[in-house]
């Protein structure tokens, strides 16, 4: 157990910078989840974490030391691939040992810890096996437990869930925070997948382009998010944006006008409005109103994208409503839950005072 | 007389085989020209043939309808063909002609009191000297030893320089001193092989003392290094035959007859090969045949041949010719010729000429006392011409055969109507349709495999249960293994064992393949570093070696191992070392092989690694090295294990073919120093074609070298089989 300091760090490519100047602190027995699209650097800076590449500038510290320099053999730290990496030609045993025997751990420990990992991971059938007789989920867990046994003192997730199909996903999600609890080690953990973000984190890290757009706990960031990107990111379906105008208390746009929550101070500026679809849903009236592009149903509720004339967005219907495509709908909006974002760069507009300090370390 | 003959002769066609090329060729078709306008019933028709082929191909043709009436050989053979009556006897003709041609031609013909050919060209050497270098030949050895050291040294250029050239390790140069010191190659009377005997040492002995003490003659002389050198000026004298006259224009050269031996008042006489024109027992028109081979003899013919061929013809009168007897070279082999030692004619004398090389090599090259490696060539010798072994009975093999022939129907009969028995009686019958037209379709390949494959492998087996000697096998059954691996002639530690020869096969094939796998594996993962740049340039240069056909390239290393001129003597004495005699040593012999077959045999291994290497996933070292696996162990843990079901199958194939790996052997060392670098498949080849043709001896060592091969390989198998990929 130990946290990792992340200071100014850069990365390039040649001439294509990937990660650009993060500074992040992950707390000792925390699981950090690093999110963000593809390309946003969120796998090279976990490869930067576990000295697989070599920054080019700034400081990566486990434990309060500076490991730049330090090889990956001797860094201490746990890997899980998105490829597994299991070596094909030992057997799951072998697998799970190969780090302790080049650690030359005593017999007697080393066959504890493979057994212990075994258990843990439901692996001990299948220690004789070999990589190509298992499953993907068997894999997975392989992969898991090869950086279990020699209880590193940082884990390294990349994509591990990816390659798996979506039941085996929410089960081995599952696992994956049981196995956190249990250990309570420093883990980080990469993926694209916000669902998974979500679910698995102690605090979320979300990146674009290179650059880390916010830190916090998942809830936090879904309800403050610091800017359209993080708003975006998160949630599921995304938060609608539509163009509009602060008047007073009043933000309009094309078609339509919300009321702002009472108390909220915005001066007068050119806004997005961001709607999560939770937080609008077909009505006889509405503030809104639009013809429906596609509709999506999944059995108790279901979400309506609509076509407006300020833009298209995304509301949320229940039950089994009478909907067709083409059909023209009024859509209601809880104005209590809209946020607004500057036109001119995206960041969040703040519509009361900001809270007293909620994301916690 | 001519037109005598003519008239006695019916409408004939004749077929003439030779083996002359150019000059020469043009020299015999001009006279056969002349032989069909005076005969005007007789056709003759001429075939050229490769000369490496000439001999097996009329041993083979002769016996048969489709052999020439009349060929143009040399008189070695006439033993061996004699025997088997495959050429007629020309006693009447030679008894009327004989006193025509130069008197040692005759005496070359003669064989068991009769005699065969009608004499056409001479071929023995001489001393061919530089005009510039030396104003009058040497008549003594005294002389040739003075003028040699004169002139050995440096010239004005800084280039070495000897006195004397010429291909020193052959022993049918070697004959001409052994003749000058009154040794000869047979014991009479009794006609045996006796090499060792005090003339023959003294004969070495001065050939050593030339060599090695004096230095005036360079090492490893090959027949292209003698005529560089001394077309360049860098040999005063050559010992060489009238075809070298031919390499030499812009030369001012002379030719003289050899010198006589200071110590014993005898001219060196050299060996003499008549060129003869000899009729086929079997010829359908014996009478043209005879005649066609009269006039090939007579002076009109012979004169055509000198002047146009420049041949050193047997036909005295031509030499009246001034055109002949005024061309120095010609009057000068004449001469020569009449000083000279025919080679004998009977089957033995081609146990003489290995055992005899290597006594020569051995003492000029590894400084051997002439005494002991003249011993030890005699002691090779009398193995190699052993006596016939008993006729055994062939019943018990024939039983043996019948048996394991009987047991083999069984088992498979029994294998068939396992497979053919299950399943109902429809689908048994379309699977034997469907097996018919399976059979069909491989059949073109099982057909090749029969010829190419399993018909030569049979022959090759039965062949080891015979001894082959004059054309005429004996079954002896299993008396060649007995031999061979009893090693009953030689001790096991002698190059001729089996054993050693079996031991050096497995160091040589072994550090081969050690070799090849070390070098090539690490050449691939160099060129898998992905920071080196031109990639694909150093993996083209680097398969170069393999590129290249092997042969050309082992004649390439043994041009450089050479101690005086090669390139690795340059380089050493470049380093300040001091330059090492590669073939005299078996260790420096064996290395010298061995960096060969390297050369051409990492690349290969390089090819497989690099492919391999290529599939194993980068990620898993990325796994390795955060699982704590330092680059060693890296390639220990993971590489290593994951070329493997890439590298064995690779490994086994390199090893079989090093194992065989006949071309280096015998085109580097030749089996030097005394046959202790030759492995098991080249010892093969020398008992076949070298060595008295122990066929029967050579298919065993071959049958030996098989079983030893399916041995390894079902042991390999078995190995790549417990460890799948």
């Amino acid at each position: 157990m130990a946290e990792v300091t992340l200071k100014g760090v850069h990365k390039a490519f040649g001439d294509n910078a990937i990660v650009r100047g993060v500074d992040l602190e992950i707390a000792s027995g925390e699981l950090m989840v690093l999110v963000g699209p593809s390309g946003c650097g969120k796998t090279t800076l976990l490869r930067l974490i576990a000295g697989l590449e070599q920054a080019d500038a700034g400081d990566i510290s486990i434990a309060g030391v500076r490991v730049n320099e330090v090889s990956p053999r001797d860094r201490d730290v746990g890997m899980v691939f998105q490829s597994y990496a299991l070596y094909p030609h030992m057997t799951v045993r072998e697998n799970l040992a190969f780090g302790l025997v080049l650690r030359k751990t005593p017999r007697a420990e080393l066959d504890a810890r493979v057994a212990e990992a075994a258990a843990l991971l439901e692996l001990s059938p299948l220690l004789e096996r070999k990589p190509k007789e298992l499953s993907g989920g068997q894999r997975q867990r392989v992969a898991m437990g090869r950086a279990i046994v020699r209880r590193p003192r940082v884990f390294l997730f990349d994509e591990p869930l990816s390659n798996l199909d979506a039941a085996l996903r929410v089960q081995m999600r599952g696992e994956l925070q049981r196995l956190h609890q249990r250990l309570r080690s420093t883990m980080i953990y990469v993926t694209h997948d916000q669902v998974e973000a979500m679910t698995l984190a102690t605090r979320l890290a979300v990146f674009n382009q290179g650059i880390l757009q916010q830190v916090g706990a998942p809830l936090h960031l879904y309800e403050n998010p610091a800017n359209r990107f993080v708003a975006g990111f998160l949630g599921s379906p995304a938060m609608s944006f539509l163009p509009g105008r602060v008047q007073g208390q009043v933000v309009a746009g094309k078609g339509f006008s919300f009321a702002l929550p009472a108390g909220a101070q915005v001066a007068a500026q050119d806004v997005l409005v961001g709607l999560r679809p939770q937080a609008l849903r077909i009505a006889a009236e509405g503030a809104l109103r639009g013809e429906v592009e596609a509709i999506e149903r999944l059995g108790s509720e279901g979400y309506v994208y609509v076509r407006t004339e300020a833009g298209p967005v995304t509301a949320r219907f229940e039950g089994a409503a009478d909907l067709h495509v083409g059909a023209l709908v009024a859509i209601a909006a809880d104005a209590a839950s809209l946020q607004l974002f500057a036109a001119a760069d995206g960041t969040a507009i703040a519509l009361r005072p900001p809270p007293a300090v909620r994301a916690a370390g | 007389m001519s037109a005598l003959v003519a008239l006695a002769l019916a409408a004939s066609q004749l077929t003439l085989w030779h083996a002359y090329r150019a000059a020469e060729e043009e020299a015999l078709q001009q006279s056969i020209a002349l032989f069909e306008a005076a005969n005007p019933g007789v056709r003759v028709e001429s075939l050229a043939l490769p000369y490496d082929a000439f001999a097996s191909k009329l041993s083979a043709a002769l016996p048969t309808d489709h052999g020439p009436d009349v060929f143009i050989f040399a008189h070695e053979r006439i033993g061996g063909w004699a025997r088997e009556s495959k050429i007629a006897p020309l006693d009447a003709e030679l008894a009327e002609l004989g006193p025509q041609f130069i008197p040692t031609s005759l005496e070359a013909l003669k064989f068991e009191g009769h005699s065969y050919g009608l004499p056409l060209a001479l071929k023995s050497v001489a001393l061919y000297y530089n005009k510039k270098l030396i104003p009058k030949p040497p008549a003594t050895t005294d002389e040739l030893v003075a003028l040699a050291k004169a002139h050995t040294g440096r010239d004005a250029a800084g280039l070495p320089t000897y006195g004397l050239a010429y291909q020193l390790k052959d022993s049918y140069y070697q004959a001409l001193w052994l003749h000058g010191f009154g040794g000869s190659v047979f014991e009479e009377p009794g006609h045996r092989l006796r090499i060792a005997t005090p003339q023959a040492e003294r004969a070495l002995a001065f050939v050593r003392d030339l060599a090695l003490r004096d230095k005036v003659i360079p090492e490893e002389p090959s027949s292209t290094l003698v005529s560089a050198l001394f077309r360049a000026g860098q040999a005063a004298m050559a010992i060489n035959g009238p075809w070298f006259a031919g390499e030499l224009s812009g030369v001012l050269y002379g030719v003289a007859t050899l010198p006589i031996v200071s110590a014993t008042g005898l001219p060196a006489k050299p060996f003499l090969s008549v060129e003869a024109a000899f009729v086929s027992a079997r010829s359908s028109h014996p009478a043209a045949a005879r005649a066609l081979a009269r006039f090939l003899a007579s002076r009109e013919s012979a004169v055509l041949r000198a002047v146009l061929g420049r041949q050193v013809v047997a036909t005295r009168a031509a030499y009246d010719d001034p055109r002949v007897g005024g061309d120095a070279l010609l009057r000068t082999f004449r001469r020569q010729a009449e000083q000279a030692v025919p080679t004998d004619n009977t089957p033995a004398m081609q146990a003489f000429w290995e055992p005899s090389n290597r006594a020569l090599a051995a003492v000029v090259g590894g400084g051997v006392a002439p005494a002991d490696a003249l011993a030890q060539a005699e002691r090779r010798m009398i193995a190699l011409t052993r006596p016939v072994p008993e006729r055994r009975s062939a019943w018990p093999y024939w039983i043996a055969l019948g048996l394991i022939g009987a047991a083999a129907l069984v088992f498979g009969a029994r294998k068939r109507t396992k497979s053919l028995a299950t399943g109902p009686a429809a689908s048994r019958a379309a699977r034997r349709l469907g097996l018919a037209r399976a059979y069909a379709y491989v059949a073109p390949a099982g057909a090749g495999i029969l010829v190419l494959v399993l018909v030569p492998f049979v022959l090759g087996v039965g062949l080891s249960f015979f001894h082959h000697s004059e054309g005429h096998y004996t079954f002896v059954g299993l008396h060649n293994f007995i031999e061979i691996l009893g090693s009953s002639d030689y001790r096991l530690t002698e190059p001729m064992s089996f054993w050693f020869t079996l031991a050096v096969t497995l160091l040589w094939t072994v550090s081969n393949v050690a070799l090849h796998v070390g070098i090539g594996l690490g050449l691939a993962l160099l060129l898998r570093d992905p920071l080196l740049k031109l990639k694909g340039v150093y993996r083209v240069l680097l398969i170069v070696p393999w590129a290249v056909p092997n042969y050309i390239t082992a004649l390439m290393w043994k041009g450089m191992f050479h101690r005086q001129f090669g390139a690795i003597s340059h380089l050493l004495k470049a380093f300040g070392l001091e330059p090492i005699s590669w073939f005299t040593h078996f260790s420096t012999a064996f290395a010298a092989n061995l960096v060969t077959n390297t050369w051409l045999g990492f690349p290969f291994m390089m090819v497989v690694a690099l492919g391999a290497l290529q599939s194993i996933p980068a990620d898993l070292y990325e796994a390795a090295e955060v699982d704590g696996a330092s680059k060693w162990n890296q390639f220990r843990h993971i590489t290593l294990p994951l070329l493997k079901p890439a590298l064995l199958p690779a490994v086994i194939l390199g090893s079989v073919w090093t194992f065989n790996m006949f071309n280096i052997i015998y085109l580097v060392s030749g089996g030097e120093p005394g046959g202790a670098t030759d492995i098991l498949v080249s010892e093969a080849y020398r008992w076949a074609f070298q060595r008295n043709e122990a066929y029967g001896f050579a298919a065993a060592y071959s049958v030996l070298i098989f079983v030893f091969l399916l041995g390894y390989s079902a042991l390999t198998r078995k190995v790549s089989q417990t460890e799948p990929a």
